[in-house]
């Protein structure tokens, strides 16, 4: 009798410790409700239900698409418009809550919705880029590179999670990112300033 | 303020200045090597980043794309590179607040990083220059943690050194406790010595000092109670025989045959010896001063037998025998056998009785009989026995008086009275003269029968002792003192005067205490009980516990007919009476020694004298010349 309540009891608190580790969760989702409105919670009940849950099984490169398709439908903003700085590395939550944001709120939302289907962090980097509108004008950019071998030799072996492009294609497919400048770690590597600030606000999911 | 708290906030003070001082010159260090050591790394950084923005040859987009990923990646405040043309400068900057550290901290610590600069040269030309700023976060961090450690570090250093002091403190100041228990118990008059001398250097000295003082009180009080003693032997006591003397006697006498404290009346017992001059003849007067002395012890023997009776000396060839609550029975064979050893002392020296006569003249006194009456009766007893000649022994035969009621009839009335609680209080004045104030009253009581008739005090007490009805009358007058409006009595002493009987009496203990007990603490006036002299010598166990009961319950104990009739006044330091009282003419006929030894009592023992049945101005100047000063009786009604 005692080990049954001793055994229901761990049970209980182990449940309670894996759900609050997770992504996305029903006290997130009734704040982002209380905090957005019905339809930020919905995008939160989406990201559980059709990307954390149906893609658990599949390929690496089908979690790669749908996730890169699914965070491209929010809108493009600026953070001068959204946080009124000229850069701010926003939480997932506070970028589907509102519903907007700039290429590194894509990038790191694309980020830990992968890293939470299982995709190993190490093979995902910020790349940040040169990228050459359609207007023809270099801009400075960030996308998500996804590293098929540990060390990539070619073009090839990096994919490209892009906000401005739907499908998600080898780097060498991608002649409009005409420059890389730099690529860092996620929160796998050494942690700067900016990643320390996040991983917090992650962590206590800043809405 | 206690000196715990004085040392204490001594302690915190210094403990805070020090903590100020740590602060300030640990926090200046800290702070120049952390700007130092961010500096260093800037000048590190700053090295890479020139390089890397070398290599952009001067592509804006690359530039700030750069920038962008070494802002991002490490720890700066600020990173700025603006053009050689001063045409294009891009800029990432963090202005964000501390988190982690409160906005005051910030604003006091006002750190300020160096601002590192380098040139960007690409081949032979300059592109631009890269200015940076290190993060100062970290800075501030640190400093607030080595605060904020401090901070706890002197406050446990601060709570540890308070116990220390408390712990210390009240060892060191034992000897100071003991002192005031010194001082408390000379209040209490008891003189305790310090056995024990502290370790202090000071306090030995205090003590030391402290327990002279206790010293010269004690012996302030002994000196004064011997002389007293001395006075007293000098003055009541007849050298020859032993015996207390007249004078003593007529300042007895009332006391023994006032009705409140005898139940019964007594025997008075007037002997007379006829021929003392053969007595001086015939052995010589250094002999016939023996026979006397003689005479003395037999008498006092005599009456050693008997409660409160007393011998007497009363001229040199009369003595006087009083012997309360005796039956004539009784006492006309003490005369019969008084007469008969006083034959056996004379054949003892070759004397007859027909040389020296002894003649006794025997009279029964009733309670409440006026002095006068009294010696006047036995004077005439006396009298009759000396022209007696057949008979040495007269007893004085009295007409009964018709106008005294039974013992039934009293029954009666005052069981009446105390069922039907009638009974009215009365309150006499003690006036201080000095000041004029009358702040103590005295309460007696009457009996008010259903016939309209009211009985006072000295009327129906002596029927009530003798019918057992003493403790319910005290009660019912308590009951009334306790329960009624006394407008006259609020703020101010009310004394009730216990006759001995009521004390006596075993219910008495049980009724007081719980009358004391349910009234005591709502009244608004305060309470003292007084019991007379003889009594408290006589019955110290019992006076004991009344007494405790009396102070216990917040009441004051006083003494009432004082006649120094015990050998030590030590019974005054045991029952620490506030008052004592005595007769007018008690205290004018002492000498001035004997009543400066009695102030000097009192006074060390804070026992007020009060003058009791003061009724003229000049018994007043009287009293005033021998420093008393606190009066009652006939006179307050005049002075008021």
């Amino acid at each position: 009798m005692h080990l049954k309540i001793l055994a229901s009891t761990l049970l209980v608190l182990l449940l309670r410790n894996t759900l609050s580790a997770e992504l996305i969760d029903a006290t997130l989702e009734s704040r982002a409700e209380a905090k957005y409105g019905a339809f930020a919670k919905n995008r939160f009940v989406a990201i559980d239900e059709t990307l954390l849950k149906k893609l658990s099984d599949e390929s690496e490169l089908k979690k790669l698409n749908a996730v890169n398709t699914w965070v491209n439908y929010i809108k493009y903003a600026s953070d001068k418009k959204v946080y009124g700085v000229s850069d701010y590395w926003a939480t997932l939550y506070e970028f589907v809550g509102k519903n907007k944001g700039d290429c590194e709120d894509y990038t790191i939302a694309k980020y830990y919705i992968l890293k939470s289907l299982g995709v190993d962090p190490k093979k995902m980097k910020f790349a940040y880029v040169i990228y050459k509108n359609r207007s023809g004008k270099n801009i400075s950019h960030m996308v998500l590179a996804y590293l098929k071998v540990p060390q990539p030799k070619t073009k090839d072996d990096v994919l490209i999670l892009d906000n401005n492009n739907r499908r998600v294609l080898p780097a060498s497919k991608r002649p409009d990112l005409i420059k890389m400048i730099k690529m860092i770690n996620g929160d796998t590597g050494p942690k700067s300033k900016k990643w320390k600030e996040l991983e917090e606000n992650m962590q206590r999911k800043k809405l | 303020m206690r000196l715990f708290n004085q040392m204490g906030l001594a302690v915190s003070f210094i403990i805070i200045t020090i903590l100020a001082l740590v602060i300030g010159l640990n926090y200046q260090s800290t702070k120049q090597d952390m700007l130092q050591g961010v500096y260093e790394t800037g000048v590190n950084n700053i090295a890479t980043l020139a390089h890397t923005l070398a290599a952009t040859d001067g592509d804006e987009v690359m530039i700030s794309s750069t920038i962008d990923a070494a802002f991002d990646s490490g720890y700066y405040k600020r990173i700025e590179f603006t053009s050689s043309q001063s045409d294009f400068t891009y800029k990432q900057e963090n202005k964000e607040c501390v988190a982690t550290v409160p906005q005051w901290f910030v604003e006091f610590a006002d750190i300020e990083n160096r601002v590192i600069s380098e040139d960007v040269i690409s081949g032979w030309q300059t592109l631009g220059r890269v200015s940076v700023v290190g993060d100062s976060d970290i800075i501030y961090q640190s400093l607030y943690k080595t605060f904020i450690n401090l901070l706890y570090l002197f406050a446990g250093a601060t709570i540890v050194s308070l116990i220390v002091l408390a712990i210390l403190l009240s060892y060191i100041l034992k000897p100071l406790k003991a002192i005031t228990k010194q001082a408390e118990a000379i209040i209490r008059d008891e003189f305790v010595y310090q056995e024990k001398m502290p370790y202090t250097t000071e306090f030995k000295g205090l003590v030391r000092g402290m327990n002279l003082m206790v010293k010269k009180v004690e012996y302030i009080f002994i000196k004064g109670s011997e002389t007293l003693k001395r006075n007293q032997e000098l003055m009541y006591v007849d050298e020859i025989t032993g015996l207390y003397n007249r004078r003593y006697l007529l300042l007895k006498l009332p006391d023994l045959i006032t009705l409140e404290n005898r139940a019964n009346g007594g025997s008075f017992m007037f002997l007379g010896i006829n021929g003392a001059e053969i007595l001086n003849q015939a052995l010589g007067r250094a002999t016939a001063d023996k026979v006397f002395g003689s005479i003395g012890s037999m008498l006092q023997k005599v009456v050693e037998q008997f409660e409160d009776a007393l011998a007497v000396r009363a001229n040199g060839t009369e003595f006087i025998l009083v012997i309360p609550d005796t039956l004539a029975s009784k006492s006309f064979e003490l005369a019969k056998e008084i007469h008969k050893k006083f034959e056996q002392l004379l054949g003892k020296h070759s004397l007859s009785i027909e040389d020296v006569q002894l003649d006794i003249g025997l009279y029964f006194y009733r309670p409440n009989i006026a002095m006068s009456d009294l010696l006047t009766k036995a004077d005439s007893a006396l009298t009759h026995a000396k022209a007696d000649e057949l008979n040495s022994i007269y007893v004085y035969e009295e007409a009964d008086d018709e106008s005294a009621m039974g013992k039934e009839q009293w029954r009666e009335i005052i069981e009446d009275s105390i069922a039907k609680k009638q009974m009215s209080l009365k309150f006499w004045s003690m006036l201080d003269v000095r000041t004029g104030t009358l702040n103590h009253k005295v309460m007696s009581f009457t009996i008010d029968s259903s016939a309209h008739k009211q009985y006072f005090y000295g009327d129906f007490i002596a029927p009530a002792i003798n019918l057992g009805l003493v403790s319910k009358v005290y009660k019912l007058a308590l009951e009334r003192l306790f329960t009624g409006k006394h407008e006259v009595l609020k703020n101010k002493l009310c004394s009730i005067r216990f006759s001995n009987e009521f004390i006596k009496d075993p219910l008495s203990y049980e009724i007081l205490a719980s009358l004391l007990k349910a009234h005591v603490k709502n009244l608004d006036f305060k309470i003292a009980f007084e019991l007379s002299d003889g009594f408290v010598v006589r019955n110290p166990m019992l006076v004991k516990r009344f007494v405790a009961l009396f102070k216990e319950s917040g009441c004051v104990f006083g003494i009432n007919s004082f006649t120094s009739e015990s050998d030590d006044f030590a019974y005054l330091k045991v029952y620490n009476p506030s008052f004592i009282k005595a007769d007018v003419s008690f205290l004018l006929d002492q000498t001035t020694d004997s009543m400066s030894a009695l102030l000097v009592i009192s006074d060390s023992l804070g026992i007020e004298i009060i003058a009791t049945s003061v009724a003229t101005h000049e018994q007043l100047e009287g009293l005033k010349a021998l420093g008393v000063y606190n009066v009652q009786g006939p006179i307050t009604e005049t002075l008021r």
